[in-house]
């Protein structure tokens, strides 16, 4: 049988059914608003993380002999600590029932309310139809709103909480055999030794040589060759894959990486006696690397991170986060995914590593950091975080005051104790997009960039350090600076080669050439060796005169720079890996 | 009758609700020794209890249901709906504790399809599956008195006003996104949100997270004046039943015979149920109707996929729903100094084997897993939209008020305001 509602009104109860509504209303506010002050006592007054009772707990167990008097101590607070939390309890308690009480009557009282002054069915003077109608185009406008809302909204939150912070930090950082499984105990790890700066020295660890300066040991290095006769040309290897990274040499072994634009990454190993492959790897399958490849230009690719040795190892990084260590006999040391460095052009600094830490310069479009990483087992030693964004690579600079890590960015030239991270000194004096690494000679850190200015910056070893003189004629885009002590000399992608004095900054000698430069020059000896981008190898005198002493076509474009080692130059250009040698040697 | 025991039972609620905000904490033992003995530490044994009733709980759940439609077809008793309501609640609820109930068998269900090593039991799916064929026949009667959450709300209820169709239009988008969230965290093992979200069940169970009995007694408050807020703008099951039920073969009608259109019934509706009769006249012409509709339809696909691409877009702060992203963050953010102190999380992982590398590298993973999940429920909440909008581009024709089959709770609240006398035997 269908009910009926009644509709009958009774203004006495009414009002008695308002004033208990409101009087129990206020009533249950009141307390509702104690209990939410008392459940913050109780948070504070927690037993388990009282401050003060922690610290007592420390200070006793780190006495060596048992103190009575603490004791009992840590023990009356323990004891006062626990009342105070059980009273605000059950203050708490009681507080619930007069709120329980309050509610009662308020609900109660408003029903009643509603029962004695029922409001009858309104027949709306809209015409109903036309409600419906009018109702349907608001909600197309709302609904319309909402999804504008939403999408925005979803992008606001995408943007505001990108965090780079944490997707990659020392990431599966284990070391790993091939099956995946530890291949070091910690013994071996820690007895692991690494090679000292003067051992360094007279290797090409890393892009650039040691501590990435563009500083070649030896100064036998070859003045001439002819590629299409050979002569000079200890062996030579076409090159099956691309990557603009540059060769790394140690003793007998040559590492470089390639990728292709599918995204496979491979790792290879050379003879320098005689260019044979000793092993390559393909990089796959690491924990933690994302099955999508970031987006990269072409000039960039997925490898043009130079690869570092370190001891026996050797580490390579790539566009999309992965890093991995082999042994000199290819064998997986460690490897993971970083996380994917958010970069519009693509990751490119390379490796740089010290003292048994491989450092990682990953700055992005936000929450940038320069990782230093155990190069035994990959795991993570310290994590700096860096602002500004960049596409350079770090230097390792020996000063008087003892090596800093030096690193540029979009706004700044920034030292880190390579041993904790800790930020050294800043200036702020670069701008626009910085991808020439720094360099370093004789107290004197020079930092350059197209679209800001040339920088020299003398370490004093303090938190201060004074910026010598700018330059800002002609900068270089790509290629880094070298310096020999007295002067700097950098390279533009316009094709001009400038030597600028290092302690006053005035431009010595500038040298048009005909192709501009990506590769970096490197000083060996009194003389500097730059390719340009189609190849040419500019041998040129080091000094305060422009002198150029040869120029030796490869015959086709070079970005990478060449390693230089007793009485050879290891050279990548786009197709082939080159071994030159002295003719005497 | 009706308002006395709903007026008492809302107050047992609201009760329990703050009883349970009483549940005392767990601490250590005190320290050094004392003559207080320390209780033994009892963990009761898996297994059958005197609580699993096995498959009583289906028979249980299809008597209720069946019971429902009753008292929606037959008996056409809002009363009957309404004891039904208190047996519901007390039952499914306070006695069952919540679980299982047929909402959170959703994400039980998804598990199952989603995860490969994840099974579900047969009774778990009868849960997920009766309600949804009572609503593929006789509309929400699921909603109308045997869901647990339904009934605390609808009892709660005591002065309900009614808000803007459009609103409630746009707040009901509110069940699309928790439930893409809900099946998204389930796809990506983030865990089951609709449980652990679950506003009543803290009540049920006489404890829980104060934020979340804060949590359950807003809404019960709220309630009171918006009846049924969760039903109508957050519960996932509902988007279900509601697809369903605009199937159904069967649905609750207003009036038991011919509606003469006194038009009483306009307002009765709190969730704005009711469908208005169209309007006679043409209120706009219909050539821009048609273009409104063409241009709905063309806007649709890219609509949809904006949705993808920003859901894709989201995998940042989407991937947060997973507890090992939330571990991850913590521990690179204690680790970078960014923040300091630890918390329980943090502590109990770094007393772990699992190294802060592995860690992260999982949560990377994870990371990736959003991406596509992100892709998918962007472009699901942009689909509802689309379709929302389509539908509300075309004017159905209606002579008279008729309950709209996708929403309405078949509550009953409707039948007092109807006139219209039941035919003897109708």
């Amino acid at each position: 049988m269908l009910e009926k509602r009644e509709f009958e009104k009774n203004d006495f109860m009414w009002r008695v059914s308002a004033m208990l509504t409101f009087v129990s209303g206020f009533f249950s506010l009141l307390v509702f608003i104690l209990l939410v002050i008392n459940y913050l006592q109780i948070r504070a007054a927690d037993p388990v993380d009282n401050e003060m009772l922690t610290q007592m707990r420390i200070e006793y167990a780190a006495l060596p002999d048992e103190d009575v008097v603490l004791a009992k101590r840590i023990q009356e607070l323990d004891l006062l600590t626990r009342k105070a939390y059980f009273t605000t309890q059950n203050h708490l308690r009681v507080g619930a029932i007069l709120l329980l009480v309050g509610v009662t009557i308020f609900m109660v009282a408003f029903k009643s309310m509603t029962r004695w002054r029922p409001e009858r069915p309104q027949l709306a003077e809209v015409p109903t139809a036309e409600r419906e109608f009018l109702a349907m185009a608001e909600s197309r406008n709302l609904i319309t709103w909402a999804a504008v809302l939403l999408l925005g909204g979803g992008l606001m939150a995408s943007y505001f909480s990108e965090s780079a912070l944490v997707p990659g930090v020392n990431a599966g950082a284990t070391a790993t055999g091939d099956e995946g499984g530890p291949v070091a105990d910690a013994v071996d790890v820690i007895a692991k030794e690494f090679p000292d700066w003067a051992a360094m020295e007279t290797q090409w660890p890393s892009f650039r040589g040691a501590g990435a300066l563009g500083l070649a040991h030896f100064v036998n290095a070859p003045m001439d060759w002819d590629v299409e006769s050979g002569d000079g040309i200890r062996w030579k290897v076409e090159l099956e894959v691309s990557g603009t990274n540059s060769p790394v040499v140690w003793g007998e072994h040559l590492f470089m990486s390639s990728a292709t634009e599918e995204g496979e990454f491979t790792v290879y190993c050379y003879n320098t006696e005689d260019g044979t492959l000793r092993w390559s790897n393909k990089v796959e399958g690491l924990k933690g690397s994302p099955a999508e490849l970031p987006e990269v230009t072409e000039d960039t690719g997925y490898a043009s991170c130079s690869m570092v040795v370190h001891g026996d190892q050797v580490f390579a990084i790539f566009a999309n986060g992965d890093i991995v260590s082999y042994d000199f006999e290819g064998k997986q040391i460690w490897g993971y995914n970083l996380g994917v460095p958010e970069n519009h052009y693509g990751h490119s600094s390379s490796l740089l590593a010290y003292g048994g830490l491989l450092y990682v310069q990953k700055d992005q479009n936000e929450n940038g950091k320069v990782i230093a990483l155990d190069a035994a087992t990959g795991a993570e030693k310290w994590v700096t975080a860096r602002e500004e964004i960049s596409w350079a690579s770090p230097a390792m600079a020996q000063t008087e005051f003892g090596p800093q890590l030096i690193l540029v960015s979009e706004e700044d030239v920034d030292a880190y104790d390579p041993a904790t991270g800790t930020l050294l000194w800043r200036q702020s004096v670069l701008g626009g997009e910085v991808a020439p690494s720094p360099t370093y000679n004789n107290g004197i850190v020079f930092a350059a960039n197209e679209y800001a200015q040339a920088v020299a910056i003398q370490v004093t070893g303090e938190k201060e350090t004074e910026v010598l003189w700018e330059y800002d004629d002609l900068l270089p885009e790509v290629s880094s600076p070298v310096g020999d002590g007295e002067r700097f000399y950098f390279a533009t992608s316009m094709g001009e080669i400038v030597c600028l004095d290092a302690k006053t900054g005035e431009e010595l000698w500038l040298a048009e050439l005909d192709d501009g430069f990506y590769s970096s020059p490197v000083l060996v000896g009194d003389k500097l060796y730059i390719l340009d981008i189609p190849g040419n190898m500019q041998i040129i005198r080091a000094g305060a005169e422009y002198e150029l002493i040869k120029t030796i076509a490869m015959g086709e474009d070079t970005f990478a720079t060449p390693a230089f080692l007793d009485g050879r130059i290891y050279l990548r250009t786009a197709n082939h890996l080159y071994c030159i040698e002295a003719q005497d040697g | 009758m009706n308002k006395f025991s709903s007026t008492v039972l809302a107050v047992i609620v609201l009760f329990l609700a703050t009883g349970a905000g009483a549940i005392e904490l767990k601490f250590p033992p005190p320290d050094f020794q004392t003559s207080y003995a320390l209780p033994d530490i009892y963990a009761p044994e898996p297994g059958i209890t005197a609580k699993d009733f096995g498959w009583w709980d289906t028979v249980i759940l299809f008597g209720a249901l069946s019971l429902a439609t009753f008292f929606v077809f037959k008996a056409r008793s809002r009363r009957g709906l309404f004891l039904l309501s208190i047996f519901s609640l007390g039952f499914f609820g306070f006695y069952r504790t919540g679980c299982i109930c047929p909402v959170g068998s959703t994400q039980n269900v998804m598990a199952a399809i989603f995860l490969p090593d994840v099974g579900v039991s047969a009774i778990v799916v009868s849960f997920f599956v009766l309600p949804l064929l009572f609503s593929l026949f006789f509309g929400r009667v699921f909603c109308a008195s045997v869901c647990p959450l339904g009934a605390i709300q609808e009892l709660v209820a005591v002065a309900p006003i009614r808000i803007s169709p459009a609103l409630e239009r746009v707040l009901a988008l509110g069940k699309y996104i928790y439930l893409g969230l809900a099946v998204l965290g389930v796809a990506t093992g983030a865990g089951f949100m609709i449980c652990r979200y679950d506003p009543f069940v803290g009540i049920y169970r006489m404890g829980h997270s104060y934020n979340m009995l804060l949590a359950g007694a807003a809404i019960l408050i709220l309630g009171v004046f918006v009846a049924r807020p969760y039903c109508r703008f957050l519960c996932p099951y509902g988007v279900l039943l509601g697809w369903m039920s605009y199937f159904s073969k069967f649905h609750l009608d207003i009036p038991p015979s011919p509606c003469v259109s006194c038009r009483l019934c306009e307002d009765s509706c709190p969730y704005n149920a009711i469908d208005m009769p169209t309007p006679a006249n043409l209120v706009e012409k219909p050539e821009l109707g048609k273009k409104r509709l063409r241009l709905t339809l063309l806007v649709s696909p890219l609509l949809i996929l904006a949705g993808a691409l920003v859901g894709y877009l989201m995998y940042e702060p989407l991937s947060r729903m997973h507890p090992t992203v939330t571990l991850s963050e913590q521990i690179a953010l204690e680790d970078l100094g960014i923040m300091s102190g630890e918390n329980l999380d943090t502590d109990t992982f770094r007393t772990s084997d699992v190294t802060s590398a592995e860690l992260h590298a999982d949560a990377n993973a994870i990371r990736e897993q959003f991406k596509t999940g992100g892709a998918w429920f962007g472009a699901f909440i942009m689909l509802i939209v689309s379709l929302k909008l389509v539908g509300l581009s075309i004017v159905k024709k209606r002579d008279i008020f008729t309950p709209n089959k996708e929403t309405c709770f078949s509550c009953g609240r409707c039948y007092p305001y109807c006139p219209v006398e039941a035919e003897p035997g109708a």
